[in-house]
């Protein structure tokens, strides 16, 4: 049994904010719950009261437009696996949403839900980092916007304040032909670790790169410095210098034993899976990573 | 504020069919309210923690986890459970691909698993081997039956296709 709760259901963001505000730290966000019941049931997390904020109705939209896909906090993460508009524009975060947990955590939970659980093992965080995502923040005095690597704060913390609700995740187009995918390494429902690879080739050189990595430490991480090492080495080369990168792995990623694996493990693996999606990113013909 | 504070929700919801109202407790979880008011048993509480499906049911045709839902949620909403899938004596093709294939060993995982292909089958009728075994990687048998629970789904499968 939960613990006994009260429900608050706010119809806009200043409402859910000013709700937080007025209830202070008993009250939480619940966006799906498939993260917060579970710390509930577990003695993690006390709360008297949920602030339900799923009747926001602009929580809820996708849509894209100047290049920019803008994806409503509460969309579930099944909602964006069938999305027309994100398969178009993000095929890797389609492909990555597909791989949430399992087709009923994907019913329930919510892509706002997870950013601001930021728990370590988790898919969609690594994808928009590579996206260059930015989150819309609000509260009682307006809006504001961040990016997605300074949202992510460190494992389990975001930069969410008192009485912020995420609103909405913007993911911008990659340059134009840069193609991205993500690779997952995975036993149990989690990740044990996520790459996501976005390359953009031309004449077998690395034109253009970014590359992120999650699940290894305390958050998702992109790898500016291994980045910019690689821009305009050969695409073949490309597995030697991740390779050759094994200590700057180490210092970004801060790797950690857990249950899903030791840091070693996860480093090691690090390695491989960057190679493993540069190559599939850089093909010629290529997908979501399907 | 404006929004008001509230410590019971009035619910309204149809449970396999039939329309069912009353007033529960925000923490109530789909799972209790079907297992203590409606006595359904056949949904099964087990890990508690969404990873191992025996207490999958439909809402509005597709799966949840009862055990983490909370039971408003499913306010003006269509419940399906294991106790819903026959039509009075016909059982449905997953049941009867399921007894045919002996598809489970101890049971207890069985309802989860039928929900759960019952809601891939309304999806996708015609499944491969592998897209079923995907589907149900959240549904886990600690007896081991998976081999008889997918040939019976995609048995099941034909018989959706008619």
């Amino acid at each position: 049994m939960l613990q006994s709760l009260q429900l608050v259901q706010p119809k806009t963001v200043a409402e859910a904010s000013g709700a937080l505000a007025d209830l202070g730290e008993k009250a939480k966000i619940y966006a799906g719950g498939a993260e917060l019941l579970l710390l509930f049931r577990n003695g993690l997390l006390d709360a008297e009261i949920l602030v339900d904020v799923k009747r926001i109705e602009r929580l809820h939209r996708i849509t894209s437009g100047d290049g920019m896909l803008r994806i409503g906090a509460c969309v579930t993460h099944h909602a964006l696996e069938k999305s027309d508009l994100v398969r178009a524009h993000a095929p890797a975060l389609a492909y990555a949403e597909s791989q949430v947990a399992n087709v009923r955590v994907r019913n329930q939970g919510t892509l706002g839900g997870n950013l601001a659980f930021n728990d370590p093992h988790s898919d969609p965080g690594t994808v928009l980092l590579v996206h260059d995502a930015a989150v819309t923040i609000g509260n009682k005095n307006g809006e504001r916007r961040m990016a997605l690597k300074d949202f992510f704060v460190d494992m389990y913390a975001t930069a969410l304040e008192p009485g912020d609700v995420l609103m909405e995740i913007e993911v911008p187009q990659l340059p134009a032909g840069m193609k991205s995918v993500y690779q997952r390494l995975h036993r149990y429902q989690r990740p044990t670790l996520g790459v996501a690879a976005g390359v953009c080739k031309a004449e077998g050189v690395i034109a253009d790169l970014r590359l992120a990595v999650g699940c290894a430490g305390p958050k998702a991480e992109r790898l500016n410095e291994l980045e910019t090492t690689m821009k305009g080495a050969a695409f073949a080369d490309a597995g030697k210098i991740v390779a050759q990168a094994k200590n700057y792995l180490r210092d970004r990623l801060r790797p950690v034993d857990d249950l899903l694996g030791s840091a070693d493990y996860k480093l090691y693996m690090a390695g491989v899976m960057l190679a493993a999606a540069i190559e599939e990113a850089g093909r010629e013909k290529n997908g979501s990573g399907a | 504020m404006a929004a008001e504070l509230r410590s019971t929700f009035n619910l309204s919801l149809a449970v396999n069919g039939a329309a069912w109202s009353g007033e529960i407790p925000i923490e109530e979880t789909l799972l209790e309210l079907l297992r203590n008011r409606l006595h359904l048993t056949g949904t099964k509480r087990s890990c508690e923690s969404e990873v191992c499906g025996a207490c999958t049911v439909l809402v509005d045709g597709r799966p949840v986890s009862a055990c983490s839902y909370l039971a408003f949620e499913a306010h003006e909403k269509s419940v399906r459970t294991v106790e819903g899938v026959a039509r009075g004596d016909q059982l449905d093709p997953l049941q009867e691909a399921f007894i045919r294939n002996i598809g489970a060993q101890c049971g207890y995982c069985t309802p989860g698993q039928i929900m759960a292909a019952k809601a891939l089958l309304m999806e996708n009728p015609d499944p491969t081997r592998e897209q079923i075994a995907e589907w149900l990687s959240g549904n886990i048998c600690r007896c081991g039956a998976y081999g008889a629970i997918a040939q019976s789904i995609l048995e099941a499968a034909q018989e959706y296709r008619k």
